[in-house]
Formats: C-alpha cells, sequence, structure tokens
C-alpha cells in the first residue's frame, strides 16, 4: 500500500513538524500544534504575521490532500485523472507562492534576511529543523500581549435634532472567517455641527461612515432627526451626501449637465423642471461654477472638479453631509476656502462630517471631532468624541495632527497608544453612563 | 414617539433610463463613440473587398464570406461594449449610492448600443451593396432579402454587443476586460460550427457560441444547401496542365506522328517537320512520351520552328468535354450535393429558430449584466 516515495514524504514530514514545533516554541505557542497537518501551515502563518494567508494555505493544502487522495484511485490513462492532474498542477504554484508569503512573514519575525525564503522553499524540512534549534535564530517582533479595551456597554440617548449614532458592532467576512471592523461607537452630534472624523490608515473611518449612512449595515442603531436611516434607507438615503475621496464623475460631459443629471437623480421626482432648473443655477452660483457651467469635467482644475462633486451631493439639499478627504490634493488657500464653504453649509443647519488628514489649517472650523484607532484586536474603536479643545487636553497634545500621530501605530510613524485613549475612553464613557 | 416618515417619491425606473440615454448619446455626438460606425465601414469594406465575389454565389464563397460576416459582427459587437461599464465602474458605484437603478442605467446601454449595432449592421448591407456583392434572390423571412439579412447582422451584432456588456459588468477594470476579450473572440470563431470541423462535445460547444447562429442564419438565407460547389472544378482546373508519364505504357497513347498531324494542320509543314526529325533519327512511329515532347520541342526550336508539342493531358480533356457539352453546371450542383450541410436547410424555419436563439442570448447576456452589477456595493474600496 506505501511504497518508497511514501516513506521518504512521512519521514520529511516528521522532520518539518518538529522544526515547527521548536519554532512555535520561540513564538509563545502550543508545540503540539505542529504535529497537527494542514493546521500547523495556518498558526504558523499566524506566527508570521500572515493570518489570511495561513487561512488560504490551509484551504490550498486540503484541496491538494483531496486531489492526492483521489488521483490514488484513478486509472492514469483517464481523462478525469488528467483533469484532477492539471488542477492539482495548478493549486500547487498558488501553495507555493502562499508558502514564500508566510515564509517571507516568518523572516520578518525573526529578523532574518529575505533570501532565506528560497531555502525555506527549497530545502522546508531541514530549514525547519535549524531555525527551531538554533539559538541563534530569535524572534524580534513579538505579539501584543494586552488586552483590547472592555466595550463601554452605553447606549446614546437619542435627540431630537441631529444624528444618534449606537454602532454595536461592524463585521465582515474574510476568507470564512469573520472579522470585527468596529466596535462600540456610540455618540450623538447636534444639528448645526461641523466635526472632523481622525483616524489613522486601516482606523475604520470610511467604515464608520457607510455604516452610519446606511450604505454598509452594522449591527447599530443610527437616527437622523429621529428617522431610523436603516430601516428607512430607501427614502432617507436622499437625506444624506457622500462625497467620495475620488472625484467620481464623468470626464467628458459638461459642468451643467454633470449637476442637471445628479439634479434628476436626487431631487424628488415630481419637482418642477423650472423649479429644478432653478435649484441647479443656486447650486452652481453656490460653488462658484457658474461661469464654468459649459467646460467638460476633464478641463477643471482640482478644486473646481472638488466643488463640482460636492456641488453633486449638496443639489438634493441633505440633513447629513459627509465628505471624504474634500481637501487632498488642493492647496492651503483652496481648501480653507472648501472647509469655509463647508462650515456655511452646517450653520445653515446641517450635520456635516469631514475627513482630512490635514487638519490643523482649518481647526478653528470645527466644532467636534471623532477620533476612531485601532486597538490591540485591529478594531475601529472610538478613542475620543467631543470639542476639539477638550480633545487637546484629553490626548495632551497641542494639536489635532499630534493627537492623530499619538493614536496611529508604531509601523506608520505614530506612538502606538491607541489601546491606552480607547481604554480611557471607553472608561470615561462608562463613568458618564 | 411616533414620527411622520416623509414619502418622497424619485425618478423611476423608466425616468432614469432616460437620463442615462440622454448621457450616452451626449457622448455620442460629442465624444468619440461615433467613431465605431466608420470604423464599422471599413471592416466590412475589407472583408467585401476580400471574399465579396463568390458571396451568396458559391456554396464555399458563401461559407467562408458569411463567416467573415459573423466575424465583422462580433466584432463590432465585442468593441462597442466591452469597455463602457468598467471604465465607470466608481462613478456607477457612486450613482447608486444616490438612487440609481441599475437596471435603468444597463436599459440605457442596451437601447444606445442597439442603436449602434442597428447602425453598424446598416452599413454593413450599404458597403455590400457598393462592392456589388450578389444577395440572396430569394427572401426567407420579410419582403426584402436586404431586411432579412440586416435583421440577422443586427441580431448577430447585437448579442455579442451584449455578451461584451456583461463581460464589462462583471470585470472591475478595462485590462481585465481587454484581456478576456480575445478569449471571447477565439472561442467564438474557433466554435461557429461551419468553418472548423467539430466532433462530439465540441460540436455540442458550438451551440454557446453567437457566432453559430448567425452562421446558420446567414448560410440559411443564402440557401447554401442549393449553390454550387466550385472546389472540385476549381481544383481539377488546377491539375489542367499535368501530363500523365507515359513510360513504360507504350499501349495507350499517341504516336509521334499521330501528335504531328494534330499540331501541324498544313500537310506541307508537317511533311517538312517529319523530314527534320527523322533527320535527327526520331522514330515516327514511337510512342510520345513527356521527355520525348520536349525532345522534338528542343530539335524544332532549334530549327526555328517555335510549337509545343505536348504530352497527354487527361484532365484538361475531361474539363473541355464537360464545357463543350454545357455539362459545367450540372457537375458543380452534383458535387454541392454531397457536401450539403443539414444545419442550414429548413428555410424560414430554421432562420427563425436562429433568431430567437439569438434574442434569448441577448436576454440572458443583460440579465446576467444586471445581476452582477446589483453587487457593486460590494466592490472594495
Amino acid at each position: 500500500m506505501f511504497n518508497a516515495t511514501d516513506i521518504y514524504s512521512f519521514f520529511s514530514y516528521l522532520i518539518c513538524y518538529i522544526g515547527y514545533a521548536y519554532i512555535f516554541k520561540k513564538l509563545g505557542k502550543k508545540m503540539w500544534k505542529a504535529f497537527i497537518p494542514i493546521y500547523n501551515t495556518y498558526e504558523l502563518a499566524k506566527g508570521a504575521k500572515r493570518e489570511l494567508d495561513g487561512r488560504i494555505q490551509v484551504v490550498l493544502n486540503c484541496i491538494m490532500a483531496i486531489s492526492d487522495l483521489v488521483i490514488r484511485f484513478l486509472p492514469e490513462s483517464s481523462l478525469v485523472y488528467y483533469i484532477i492532474s492539471l488542477f492539482r498542477g495548478t493549486v500547487a504554484i498558488c501553495v507555493i507562492v502562499y508558502q514564500a508569503r508566510i515564509c517571507s512573514g516568518l523572516c520578518e519575525v525573526f529578523g532574518k534576511n529575505k533570501y532565506w525564503v528560497v531555502i525555506w522553499l527549497l530545502f522546508e524540512g531541514l530549514t525547519s529543523l535549524y531555525w527551531g534549534l538554533s539559538k541563534k535564530i530569535q524572534p524580534v517582533i513579538t505579539l501584543e500581549e494586552e488586552n483590547a479595551a472592555d466595550v463601554s456597554g452605553v447606549h446614546v440617548e437619542e435627540i431630537e435634532e441631529g444624528l444618534t449614532i449606537n454602532i454595536r458592532e461592524r463585521t465582515a467576512m474574510e476568507f470564512f472567517k469573520k472579522k470585527v471592523l468596529l466596535k462600540d461607537l456610540h455618540l450623538t452630534i447636534p444639528k448645526g455641527h461641523l466635526v472632523l472624523l481622525l483616524g489613522g490608515s486601516g482606523a475604520g473611518k470610511t467604515t464608520f461612515l457607510n455604516a452610519v449612512t446606511g450604505y454598509e449595515k452594522a449591527d447599530a442603531t443610527v437616527l437622523l432627526n429621529g428617522h431610523d436611516l436603516y430601516k428607512e434607507y430607501e427614502s432617507m438615503k436622499y437625506d444624506v451626501g457622500f462625497v467620495p475621496q475620488q472625484d467620481l464623475m464623468r470626464p467628458n460631459d459638461t459642468v451643467l449637465m454633470t449637476l442637471e443629471d445628479a439634479a434628476k437623480l436626487r431631487l424628488p421626482g415630481n419637482i418642477d423642471k423650472k423649479e429644478r432648473k432653478k435649484r441647479v443655477q443656486e447650486v452652481l452660483e453656490g460653488f462658484g461654477l457658474s461661469m464654468l457651467a459649459n467646460n467638460l469635467v476633464e478641463k477643471l482644475s482640482g478644486g473646481q472638479r472638488k466643488r463640482l462633486s460636492i456641488a453633486m451631493e449638496f443639489i438634493s439639499d441633505p440633513s447629513l453631509f459627509i465628505l471624504d478627504e474634500p481637501d487632498s490634493g488642493l492647496d492651503g488657500v483652496v481648501a480653507r476656502g472648501l472647509f469655509e464653504k463647508l462650515r456655511a453649509i452646517a450653520d445653515s443647519g446641517k450635520i456635516v462630517i469631514v475627513i482630512t488628514h490635514t487638519p490643523d489649517r482649518v481647526a478653528d472650523l470645527f466644532d467636534d471631532v471623532i477620533v476612531l484607532a485601532k486597538d490591540v484586536d485591529r478594531t475601529g474603536r472610538l478613542a475620543y468624541y467631543g470639542s476639539l479643545e477638550d480633545a487637546r487636553k484629553f490626548f495632551k497634545k497641542d494639536s489635532m495632527e499630534h493627537v492623530l500621530l499619538a493614536v496611529n501605530q508604531k509601523e506608520e510613524g505614530g506612538e502606538g497608544r491607541a489601546n491606552e485613549f480607547v481604554k480611557r475612553y471607553t472608561k470615561q464613557m462608562k463613568k458618564a453612563g | 414617539m411616533e414620527r411622520e416618515i416623509k414619502e418622497v417619491k424619485h425618478k423611476g425606473r423608466i425616468a432614469q433610463t432616460g437620463i442615462y440615454l440622454g448621457k450616452l448619446f451626449r457622448m455620442f455626438i460629442f465624444q468619440s463613440d461615433w467613431k465605431v460606425l466608420p470604423m464599422a465601414a471599413v471592416i466590412a469594406g475589407l472583408v467585401c473587398f476580400v471574399v465579396g465575389n463568390n458571396l451568396f454565389v458559391t456554396m464555399e464563397g458563401t461559407l467562408l464570406g458569411t463567416f467573415a460576416l459573423s466575424c465583422i459582427c462580433i466584432w463590432n459587437g465585442f468593441f462597442n461594449s466591452i469597455q463602457v461599464i468598467c471604465r465607470e465602474r466608481a462613478i456607477v458605484k457612486r450613482e447608486h449610492r444616490s438612487g440609481m437603478h441599475i437596471s435603468s442605467y444597463i436599459a440605457a446601454h442596451m437601447i444606445y448600443q442597439a442603436f449602434l449595432c442597428l447602425c453598424q449592421s446598416v452599413i454593413t448591407i450599404q458597403i455590400c451593396r457598393m462592392m456589388k456583392v450578389t444577395f440572396p434572390a430569394v427572401p426567407q423571412i420579410t419582403a426584402s432579402v436586404l431586411v432579412d439579412i440586416g435583421i440577422t447582422l443586427f441580431l448577430t451584432t447585437y448579442a455579442a454587443d451584449m455578451m461584451a456588456l456583461m463581460v464589462s459588468a462583471f470585470v472591475h477594470n478595462t485590462t481585465t476586460a481587454m484581456t478576456i476579450m480575445p478569449f471571447l473572440l477565439i472561442f467564438q470563431l474557433v466554435f461557429s460550427g461551419g468553418f472548423f470541423s467539430l466532433e462530439g462535445f465540441s460540436l455540442k460547444l458550438t451551440n454557446l457560441t453567437v457566432a453559430k447562429w448567425g452562421l446558420t442564419a446567414l448560410c440559411t438565407q443564402a440557401d447554401y444547401n442549393h449553390l454550387p460547389m466550385v472546389l472540385l472544378w476549381n481544383s481539377a482546373y488546377k491539375l489542367k496542365d499535368i501530363e500523365i508519364n507515359l513510360d513504360n505504357k507504350e499501349e495507350i497513347t499517341n504516336t509521334v506522328k499521330d501528335e504531328l498531324s494534330d499540331v501541324f494542320v498544313d500537310q506541307e509543314v508537317l511533311n517538312e517537320v517529319k523530314d527534320i526529325l527523322v533527320a535527327e533519327g526520331i522514330d515516327l512511329d514511337k510512342p510520345l512520351s513527356n521527355e520525348g515532347a520536349e525532345e522534338l520541342n528542343l530539335i524544332l526550336k532549334r530549327e526555328g520552328i517555335d510549337v509545343q508539342i505536348q504530352g497527354k493531358k487527361p484532365v484538361w480533356e475531361v474539363m473541355h468535354y464537360i464545357e463543350e457539352n454545357g455539362m459545367r453546371d450540372e457537375l458543380l450542383l452534383k458535387s454541392a450535393e454531397f457536401n450539403q450541410n443539414p444545419s442550414y436547410d429548413g428555410g424560414a424555419f430554421n432562420v427563425l429558430k436562429c433568431w430567437s436563439v439569438l434574442i434569448l442570448f441577448i436576454a440572458v447576456f443583460s440579465g446576467l449584466s444586471v445581476i452582477s452589477l446589483e453587487f457593486i456595493d460590494k466592490d472594495k474600496r
């Protein structure tokens, strides 16, 4: 039943698994996990900080194992044998690629040169044994042992005129595993406020905004002026304007036609044509685009294009207005002008939430700041919500950019104190009830 | 507390289709979309120039020509729409978030693409007429052959167009779309079922291609199975100068004397030539071989007599005989009878069947476009 190749494979795997066991020990994992075929690759990948690659590798290895088993029972000349062999060959290429990724992660964790990846791929058993037994090879990056902040359990009371956000959790499935993207965000934003949304890359800013608008639903309750945005999404979505970071407009259409089509889509269907045209003209004038009405979008400057993109959403006069980095690519003067316009919109009784990475040049215009940060589980959490003045005191920083640096991860050049602030703010929330 | 929900109606699906249709036609007039029409004319002109002479005239010419016409349709259809959705996918996502109905967006594209395909089909027919392509005499469905063939060209182009639209809706960027397109194109051409001989499973696969149904409809409309087949005649014509090697086959052929009598009608010249050849040691009663004919030609040329004495050419003689007796056309039709394709039989019924399948393709492809684009919100940021 077993031939010489099978016996050779068995001993190769055994050597490899012994090596894995000692590597696991160095990584603070249980050694016996190294002897569970296929699963041990996942544990190794987790240790190499390549968890997703590990999960994919497990699936690929399962496919390989099943196809190996199936072709043992097939005659070599059959069409099915040929097809499965071809498929297996393709999967084997993927296995090598993912193995290389995991080995690359291991090199990072153990502070070794990336050339080791090649040695790992060619002589996996011996390399794992050497890495496991050698005292010279020790991990240089350790996994965070700090605990994530507790859930506050707070549920903020609904406000009549404004936005009430109670996000318990926002999850997504990532390759068979549930991932928590956001957790425990509770806040209320009164009408007429211009709010700054601050957070490092991957902190969940856009996920938070999508959850707030109901575009990507979370385990949450979001009320806008008393209306449930989730339950009444189809009618309420016209009351929410979302301006994306990129200027997503057809470049070969004119400014006027772009705005007219936006008006046709976003304004109520029974609105008079005359009234619609009047609204288009008002918005054109309001955003300083009247003179450019017949210009093609592709001919506009960055600032003009951004204003048009905002105007497209503003045409329906939404109560909640959200802008994702509206000042990206704009110089200071133009950006300031744009934020002053947003301040005016907020003053007209709207709620305006803005993401920006250069908040300090316009900090005086904002009422509040929301600081999002990744906790140790890499979940987006609320690190602070309140006025900018109080935020400076809370973080003991004199500018919003320094606040951002304080919550950013160390590998991003920040101070890596996100978890500390999340814990402190959660405690503060709990205390406040 | 119970609150009043404001019920504001926004533009419905039909009104939104109108908005997008307006946008697309603006792009057609003011931007480069109109360029697909002269491109269709150029492609049709090239194809007619190469295969137009025998299109709808002979069996081989019709198969080659209708295959080329199907290729034009598929090419035009693919190029019309392969990039239209994927190039503005992020914009579509934004507009969908703002209340755009995907079905309206696709419907607008379907109407606009139908207009493009119609224009391209009319242009192709017109170019064929200008290039003096002989169209079939009898219409199958409508009162006009041009309308019949026009409908087939339109449906083939439109089905290919909708297939490309579906690909454009599925993929996320133009690079992927343009990578997939050649594979689809090759699949359509190889599995068209008419031009390449396929068997078994491969033959069944042809049912899934737009090219097969377009080609079948065109061949049926051309009455392919009742056209003459010229392949045999043309091949025989190429063999007309081949002489039988008469070495070792003396009993079946002319002597030198006989051949000379055929070539030289004037008796005096004949006698003079015979004297020359006898003086050169040629045996006039010997059977004339190919090599012998060459030797005679050399001797006579040296003597200043420029004639070509040839060996036996049986193919030419048979062809000459058939033509002299008016049997050529009959032979061509007889030869076609052995090469008929039952798929191209059935007249109007078969044409209607092909059209129905093409319409089904159009419906399926457009439906899949809508379904795939409905998931646009799931796109990664």
